[in-house]
């Protein structure tokens, strides 16, 4: 996911000179082609997040689409007051590639988790929301991106995530129907879609077909496309890699209630404490009930 | 118009906007008025307007002495003046960026301003447009940690179009810089992470342009101007209370008299 999005960024440079990377001494390797092919737009600001922002948007400002990439912590957490006023507030077209989302990082501990990125993220106006949910997306997001007038926050998990579209050619800012199905929709978010989608499988083979949805863009939703796409359904489950209580499945509850639709919501996520165990990313999942075999459980109890 | 008179000038729209808004921070801002009247008589370049020098005023809570010289040079309306700090306004107590109006960034928060300057600074090194930007910050802004990130870093980047100047006053919000968390000494420190660094009279006109115009070669620039907080109005000089207090009626006919 990290590759296809990053990638994407260095083939929109052959075309473009305006695109400049700054990185906060992450992504060792990453970079390599564009450093070689653009050393003039490339920089390492070093372990100094607050520079970092401010600087990025200074150089926005001067005409530059700057692409920050670190881990998600120093691109949301650190900064936080300089991503809201020198990015938001200005509404400079800045990209905010995070790295890490959830616990893809696991077992590294709670500091590299973000499980609460998409909180601080939703109180941001103007800033625009991605989590891909598979390599398609993330080359979608990036070239969405790199077309905006806005800035844009893409929350990335890390490489090695398989394909889930077969088409490449999708509208970013739209839900993506991964599965046709009824009664049950299942919404997924991010890096956590491997895993609905194994429960998907799950389903099927029991003869269950919930309706399998992506909704790649949090903010601002797709309120329109949303609706339509859950025309029918009596049930929706949210399932995130992110506190429960205010990530995805909180903005969709917002929008079930402004919406008029009358179906239900349960969410799936992280439960709203630190981490301690020491898990892989696949132990967590089962830790917090969203794997494949819980999130399979869970549709079938709301049928 | 000659920089002293530019800058009683700044002084009386300042006490009058203080009055009329009855907002805090003259004191920060009596303290810098002779820095802007340098910089925006002297030093700026503002013709063509595209293709200005950028002024970013990072100790942000000083607002209105910007506003006020951007009103004496024209940038500003009365208009705009008059609707400062007041319901249906036209202009905050701190700064929301309009470049139009020569209000280059947002900032009021501090530690911002300065590096948002740093990477106007090097965009436009990068466009070789020969664009210079100059970053005012307080002496108590320099406790924010970004201010250190930022210039531990700039002279990596070859910063030469870069100037941060220093508001030295020597006064904080609730008390001096020098009993909280001590700066001294500044100028060795500024020079020990790569940096162009003087030190000036920050009230003396002539040290404050020739410091200005002082060749850095190459290096970004910061120029420790030593102010007084309050200057130009007495009962206002180096006092604390005239970071919060606010300016009442007869406050301003006496500093008025003061100023004229």
């Amino acid at each position: 996911m990290r590759n296809a999005f990053i990638n994407t960024i260095l083939d929109a440079c052959a075309g473009r000179d305006d695109i400049f990377i700054i990185s906060g001494d992450a992504g060792l390797g990453v970079f390599d082609t564009f450093k070689d092919r653009h050393p003039d737009r490339f920089l390492n600001l070093g372990a100094a997040e607050q520079n970092m922002i401010g600087f990025a948007a200074g150089l926005a400002i001067t005409g530059y689409k700057v692409v920050l990439y670190n881990i998600i912590p120093f691109v949301l957490y650190r900064c936080y007051e300089q991503v809201r006023n020198d990015i938001c507030y200005q509404d400079l077209p800045v990209i905010l590639a995070g790295i890490g989302s959830g616990v893809t990082y696991a077992p590294q501990g709670m500091t590299h988790y973000s499980i609460e990125d998409l909180a601080l993220a939703r109180t941001m106006p103007n800033l625009e929301v991605f989590s891909p949910i598979d390599p398609v997306e993330a080359r979608l997001a990036a070239k969405y991106a790199l077309s905006a007038r806005a800035p844009v926050y893409v929350r990335l998990a890390k490489r090695g995530e398989p394909d889930i579209h077969r088409q490449q050619d999708l509208d970013i800012t739209k839900p993506q129907v991964l599965a046709e199905g009824e009664a049950v929709a299942l919404l997924c978010h991010g890096s956590i879609g491997e895993e609905a989608m194994r429960a998907v499988q799950i389903l099927h083979d029991a003869g269950i077909r919930p309706r399998v949805l992506s909704v790649p863009m949090v903010q601002p939703l797709n309120r329109q496309a949303l609706a339509e796409a859950l025309q029918g359904i009596g049930a929706v489950l949210t399932v995130e890699e992110h506190y429960r209580s205010c990530g995805f499945g909180a903005a969709m509850g917002e929008f079930l209630r402004e919406s008029g639709l009358t179906c239900s919501l349960t969410t799936l996520g992280v439960p709203s404490r630190f981490i301690h165990e020491i898990h892989d990313t696949a132990g967590m999942r089962r830790l917090f009930g969203i794997d494949a075999v819980s999130i399979a459980a869970k549709v079938k109890q709301l049928l | 118009m000659k920089t002293p008179a530019t800058a009683s000038q700044i002084r009386r729209t300042i006490i009058e906007m203080a009055n009329r808004s009855k907002s805090p921070h003259v004191g920060s801002c009596l303290s810098c008025a002779d820095i802007l009247a340098t910089l925006y008589c002297r030093t700026l370049r503002l013709d063509p307007w595209p293709e200005r020098d950028i002024f970013i005023l990072s100790k942000g809570h000083a607002a209105m002495a910007l506003y006020s010289a951007l009103h004496t040079f024209g940038i500003l309306s009365d208009q705009d003046i008059e609707g400062y700090y007041r319901d249906n306004g036209t202009l905050p107590a701190h700064l929301d960026r309009s470049p139009e109006k020569g209000i280059e960034v947002s900032a009021g928060s501090l530690g911002h301003g300065f590096n948002m300057g740093m990477g106007i600074a090097y965009g436009f090194n990068k466009q070789g447009n020969g664009r210079k930007v100059y970053a005012l910050i307080g002496d108590g802004e320099t406790q924010e940690g970004s201010i250190w990130e930022g210039a531990l870093f700039a002279p990596k980047l070859g910063l030469g179009n870069f100037t941060a100047i220093i508001d030295h006053n020597n006064l904080q919000g609730y008390g001096r810089p020098t009993e909280i968390c001590a700066f001294e000494p500044m100028k060795e420190k500024w020079e020990a992470f790569g940096w162009h660094a003087l030190e000036v009279d920050g009230h003396d006109h002539r040290e404050l342009t020739s410091a200005l115009d002082e060749d850095a070669h190459g290096k970004p620039k910061v120029v420790i101007a030593r102010t007084t907080k309050g200057k130009g109005v007495s009962f206002m000089e180096d006092q604390l209370i005239w970071h919060y207090y606010v300016v009442t009626d007869e406050h301003k006919a006496a500093a008025l008299k003061e100023l004229a």
